[in-house]
């Protein structure tokens, strides 16, 4: 554990390193939360659309920005070059497991990533008075923990076609787009239409978003919270371990870049 | 029984072969054509423990691909590797443990941290105890003077500064096999020099060394073996000694003529070296085994007056050039 341990505080001081960049990239987060809040209060009024009435939109909104701010302080881009730039072959040399590694370094965003959450969460409730908390603080935080690899995943399978292609942030926008788009973080999956929603909530996506919401606004409870979240943990498995069945086979297969 | 073994060892790339521009891409995605690569091709080699080795050979020829492959990055096509009894490419991680690896080329340090951050890293990844730690660190500062380096930021060191950052990191645990690719590129000659002198001394520690370089002053401070490779073949593999008895023979030596015999004249005097030159200064080449320099100057002294003159001892540079540019087949 404590190569790993000691990987995640690398990786976390390294976010501090790039105070300037970091803070540009929460201004560009926050300017969407205002503006996702703004278009649904208009949308709303004093009703409700599906189901969601404005205090509970608002909390719907919040956790969906959260879900999505998740990872997003490492930046695709860091898995990617490590395979086009060849630096696998370094990291291949030590005596870590290296998917574990990259788990490890993309957790570190966590440091800046919690905090900056928080500080969003507040600014909401000050502004526009406030939200309705969690309806169960547990199941909620242990999905919202689940987002965590979730997103590490999606990221690392993302990172792992460069083997294959050179066009790296095509794949990446395809990626954030589909995950924006059946996770829920877009709208909540419900207004979607049938032959879409249903899908959607079997899939991995749904855990970055939907699920967590729906366990925080309490619309899954009792057997029904519990089948989310044994789907949502069977999804963190699936992937994990389908990503390291393919590492194995990029390797084998596929080679490592540069002199 | 060798340390590092690897027998038939053969690596071969699958280049996809695709048309320039998007058309091309487009047409390589139903049309998939590939064109095998061998970079490493049937290679037998064997270092016993404590052994320096320098793999060598052109631009290509497979040196970077056999030391990913003795490291478990790669695995072989064909053929088996053996390192301290793990198979690298089986069991990555129980062979970490053992060997030091420095990719001349690239850096392994963290690059927005200080350097002493990828070090403590480095030591929590072999799980070194503090004291053992303590003890490589002041080792490492005396020999490549890391300990200047140590609070700053791994993208503000120069080359020179990183690679002996960088070299530290690789030989932080004390690996009992080390395999550096061109640890000294890009250099300049006293950074050069430091880093050879601490080849050395890792040598005389004990540690197992195999060097890739294109760097010949390397080969001849620090190995007494040296493995030739071309196109993925082994086409020398033995004493640097041998490898200079057997094909740098021929000796060089350079006169000024102050009477002004003229070449020719020598040249027909010396039937069996070979006599070039212009005017005053004549070269005379001769195979080392039929000669000695004293029967060469002896020879012309018969003939010419002679000023000064100078000799070239045969260096392997000649022999790896000439492997280099093919007129060289073992
Ligand atoms: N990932 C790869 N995919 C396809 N071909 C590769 C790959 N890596 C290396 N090669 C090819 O394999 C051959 C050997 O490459 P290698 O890097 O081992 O050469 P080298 O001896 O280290 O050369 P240099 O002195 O230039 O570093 C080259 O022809 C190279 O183009
Ligand atoms: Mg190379």
């Amino acid at each position: 554990m404590k190569p790993y341990l000691s990987m995640f505080l690398m990786s976390a001081r390294r976010t501090f390193a790039y105070r300037l960049s970091a803070l540009i990239g929460w201004l560009g987060g926050g300017a969407i939360l205002i503006s996702s809040l703004s278009v649904w209060h208009a949308l709303l009024g004093e009703g409700a659309i599906a189901g969601y009435d404005w205090p509970m939109m608002k909390a719907y909104l919040v956790v969906a920005w959260a879900a999505g701010s998740i990872g997003a302080s490492q930046g695709d881009w860091r898995m990617a070059d490590r395979i086009r730039e060849g630096h696998v072959a370094t990291d291949l040399t030590k005596p870590v497991d290296y998917q574990g590694s990259r788990f490890a370094e993309h957790a570190g965003g966590l440091a800046t990533e919690i905090p900056a959450i928080l500080i969003a969460a507040s600014a909401v409730i000050a502004f526009t008075g406030s939200i309705p908390g969690p309806a169960n603080v547990f199941l909620f935080l242990l999905s919202f923990a689940c987002v965590v690899p979730l997103k590490f995943c999606f990221t690392y399978l993302t990172a792992m076609l460069c083997f294959w292609t050179h066009n790296f942030m095509g794949i990446s926008w395809a990626k954030d787009a589909i995950i924006w788009l059946f996770s829920g973080g877009l709208i909540p999956l419900s207004m979607l239409p049938v032959w879409l929603s249903v899908p959607a909530s079997l899939l991995p996506f749904a855990g970055i978003t939907a699920t967590p919401a729906a366990l925080y606004l309490g619309q899954a409870t009792g057997a029904e919270a519990a089948r989310l979240l044994g789907l949502q943990v069977f999804w963190v498995l699936a992937l994990w371990f389908g990503a390291r069945l393919l590492w194995r086979g990029a390797l084998r297969a596929l080679t490592v870049h540069g002199g | 029984m060798g340390l590092v073994k690897a027998q038939s060892l053969t690596k071969v790339f699958r280049r996809p072969q695709k048309g320039p521009g998007l058309r091309g891409s487009v047409k390589h995605l139903f049309q998939r054509r590939f064109k095998d690569v061998p970079a490493v091709n049937g290679i037998d080699v064997s270092i016993e423990a404590g052994e320096a080795v320098a793999y060598v050979g052109p631009n290509g020829a497979g040196k970077s691909t056999t030391i990913k492959l003795l490291c478990g990055i790669l695995v072989p096509t064909s053929g088996s590797v053996e390192v301290a009894g793990v198979t690298p490419h089986v069991d990555r991680i129980a062979n970490a443990r053992n060997i030091g690896v420095l990719f001349g080329q690239r850096s392994q340090l963290w690059w927005d941290l200080p350097v002493r951050e990828s070090l403590g890293l480095l030591r929590d990844m072999y799980d070194l105890p503090k004291g053992f730690y303590q003890q490589r660190i002041e080792r490492l500062d005396e020999v490549l003077g890391i300990g200047e380096l140590m609070p700053v930021l791994a993208r503000k060191l120069s080359l020179g500064q990183r690679m002996r950052a960088d070299l530290a990191a690789a030989l932080l645990h004390q690996p009992r096999i080390v395999y550096l690719d061109e640890p000294t590129i890009g250099l300049d000659i006293a950074v050069k020099d430091k880093v050879r002198k601490f080849l050395r001394e890792l040598r005389a520690d004990g540690t197992t060394l195999m060097l890739t370089t294109h760097d010949l002053g390397d080969i001849e401070d620090v190995c007494e073996r040296i493995i030739i490779i071309d196109e993925g073949r082994k086409i020398f593999d033995g004493p640097l000694a041998q490898m200079k008895d057997s094909f740098a023979r021929t000796r060089r030596m350079h006169l000024h003529i102050t009477d002004g015999t003229p070449m020719d004249v020598i040249a027909k005097h010396l039937s069996t070296a070979d006599v070039s030159g212009e005017g005053s200064e004549v070269t005379i080449a001769f195979d080392r085994f039929a000669h000695t320099a004293g029967q060469i100057i002896a020879a012309v002294l018969q003939v010419a007056e002679v000023g000064e003159f100078h000799l070239d001892e045969p260096a392997i540079e000649d022999v790896v050039r000439k492997v280099y540019a093919g007129e060289l087949l073992v």
